[in-house]
């Protein structure tokens, strides 16, 4: 589990595929980020969320090694995100709002890419088709990458991230600009490779970023202002939401939402409803149930009472709990 | 694990960065303009080197007739080494020297400011030394101006050769001798095409940033010929020329040691600031 508490470094080391400790960056008298230290555990997708001008992009950068530190370090698998010789291989990044060279094709480009990577001719001939067909872009390979749709240059962007399998995937922004289908497939690429490697996305889009992480970090100012599993930064683990009908007010007559009755569910430590909106709010103790349990047992009571329901949700939602945490 | 070899990395930066000055508009028309340019004015100068040996008047050579000219040019030594090559030819070497760092300027201004400018940059500072990807650049920079200087060299043999009265041995060891001088002038005006280059993360910027380093270090080379610091001349890349035509192997080698030099330093400096900035 990441335990990821600004500022003190957290997460342990020996477990950690990248870190951060007291990292700053200032550009002028502007500090993008400041202090901040994380740690995000080998083969966990890792979000870093946050407003514009959050430092998100800019500890990317950092853990990409576009960007010298100022203060701090940070360390991708151990080392120095600059060291190319032991990382060449290992740490894959899809940046943001880079170009890909116009005059090659994008076959030349992958395996440039891959020779780049230490691998020989015919092995880097291999891993950028492999790596062009996860990306459905097989018939790609001898198109100019000039001549390319954006939505084609980033899953091309994409393939060269992911091109021999490295252990770390940096992704900057990997869905922004593209239309709904693309983006959905991005998604799935993402979650295809989940698992067997460790994934970091900087993303606006914070229903992905839910979707897709296993942990996350809210930036804010260049400061971490929440860090932990998505469980606990969405409270998903702590509370259970029930959107009603417009309208439903607390009561006992049908219809009506049962305050008491709810709370009397075994384990249920508070109850609110929240009238305006309406939803009704239950929190409960999750060292004795979980939040599947508990959705059970309010909508039978809710149901019997032939309260209107709309919908259920497991916690506040990361766009919620970043709307609370920076307003 | 093994390391990488940097001069994989280097090599495989200046194939790819040989590929990207050819295929592009920008390295295409140059090429032809160079070549076809090269081509139309050694027809003139074939013809009038062929004129002017035949005008000889009886009992007085080639050599004879060029030498006080080559003599006041390059000193004694030199003058009369290479009193005896068509004049065509040295003329395109003159043009070349001349020429190159024009070439160059135009050639090279966005090799590494344009890719910093769109960031295609990072996609190789994350697999590639940022010293390979500067020498890279650099050595794709020179052999791109080599490619077409060759090219223009080459036609201007074929002209000198059908046109000219010369024997063709002849022609081709001067030729070959002329293009060697400009390898190494050539290598130190893309040093410091790609220093200066790589320091502006615009193309436009990176080009007029270029012109005035260029035009700086001629102005070195007119101020050492005016004052009493000789010494300046050894900064502006042309000067060489003179040393590396001597009959002398320690002059050329002098020549040579001092291009190498230039190339060795501007492209090393470019290097150093390129690993310490932010791209």
């Amino acid at each position: 589990m990441a335990s990821l508490r600004s500022p003190s470094p957290g997460g342990s080391v020996e477990d950690a595929a990248l870190r951060t400790v007291h990292l700053t960056k200032r550009f002028g008298q502007k500090i993008a980020v400041d202090d901040v230290s994380l740690t995000v555990p080998a083969g966990a997708v890792f979000g870093l969320v946050g407003p514009n001008g959050a430092g998100k992009t800019t500890t990317f950068s950092i853990l990409a090694g576009y960007l010298h530190p100022s203060g701090g370090r940070a360390e991708v698998l151990g080392f120095a995100p600059t060291a190319v010789d032991e990382l060449r291989a290992r740490l894959g990044v899809l940046p943001q709002d880079a170009l890909l060279p116009a005059q090659d094709t994008v076959g030349e480009f992958l395996v440039h890419m891959a020779e780049l990577q230490d691998l020989p001719h015919p092995k880097a001939l291999a891993a950028a088709r492999e790596s062009l067909d996860d990306v459905a872009g097989r018939d790609w390979w001898n198109q100019r990458c000039g001549s390319l749709s954006h939505g084609m240059a980033k899953r091309v962007a994409l393939a060269q991230a992911f091109l021999g399998e490295p252990e770390v995937v940096l992704l900057d922004e990997p869905t922004a600009g593209l239309d709904p289908r693309v983006a959905f497939e991005v998604r799935q690429l993402v979650k295809a490779k989940k698992g067997r490697r460790t994934i970091v996305i900087s993303s606006h889009n914070l229903t992905e970023l839910e979707e897709t992480c296993d942990y996350a970090a809210i930036l804010d100012r260049g400061k971490i202002v929440a860090s932990g599993s998505m469980a606990e930064l969405t409270a998903a683990n702590q509370e259970v939401r029930i959107q009603l009908a417009a309208g439903t007010r607390r009561g006992t007559t049908p219809g009506e939402v049962p305050v008491s009755r709810v709370r009397d569910i075994p384990h249920v430590t508070t109850v609110d409803l929240q009238e305006e909106q309406p939803e009704l709010v239950v929190g409960f103790d999750r060292s004795q149930t979980d939040a599947e349990a508990i959705i059970g047992k309010v909508l039978t009571v809710l149901l019997q009472n032939e309260v209107r329901i709309s919908g259920v949700t497991k916690g506040r939602g990361l766009e919620q709990r970043l709307i609370d945490l920076v307003g | 694990m093994r390391a990488m070899s940097p001069l994989v990395e280097i090599r495989l930066v200046t194939v790819r960065e040989l590929r990207r000055s050819f295929r592009s508009f920008k390295g295409v028309l140059l090429g032809i303009i160079a070549i076809a340019g090269g081509a139309g004015v050694s027809m003139l100068l074939a013809w009038i080197d062929r004129a002017k040996r035949e005008s000889l008047p009886p009992g007085i050579d080639i050599e004879a007739a060029q030498e006080p000219f080559f003599t006041a040019s390059y000193g004694e030594e030199t003058g009369k080494a290479i009193a005896a090559c068509p004049y065509a030819l040295w003329t395109i070497l003159v043009a070349t020297l001349w020429l190159g760092p024009l070439l160059i300027s135009l050639l090279d201004y966005d090799t590494v400011s344009g890719e910093v400018q769109h960031r295609s940059v990072r996609f190789w500072t994350v697999r590639t030394r940022r010293s390979s990807y500067i020498l890279g650049k650099a050595l794709g920079a020179w052999f791109s101006v080599l490619a077409v200087t060759l090219g223009m060299n080459v036609i201007v043999w074929g002209v000198t050769i059908g046109v000219g009265k010369v024997p063709p041995a002849q022609v081709l060891a001067w030729g070959a001798r002329f293009f060697a001088v400009t390898m190494p002038i050539s290598a130190a005006w893309c040093g410091v095409a790609v220093l200066v280059g790589s320091l502006f993360r615009t193309p436009m910027l990176s080009l007029l940033a270029i012109s005035a380093a260029f035009s700086g270090l001629w102005i070195l080379r007119v101020v050492a010929g005016l004052s009493d610091w000789p010494w300046l001349a050894y900064a502006y890349p042309n000067f060489y020329d003179s040393l590396l035509l001597s009959p002398r192997p320690s002059t050329v080698a002098l020549g040579l040691l001092g291009t190498g030099a230039i190339a060795a330093l501007t492209t090393g400096a470019g290097a150093s600031l390129f690993r310490m900035r932010d791209v």
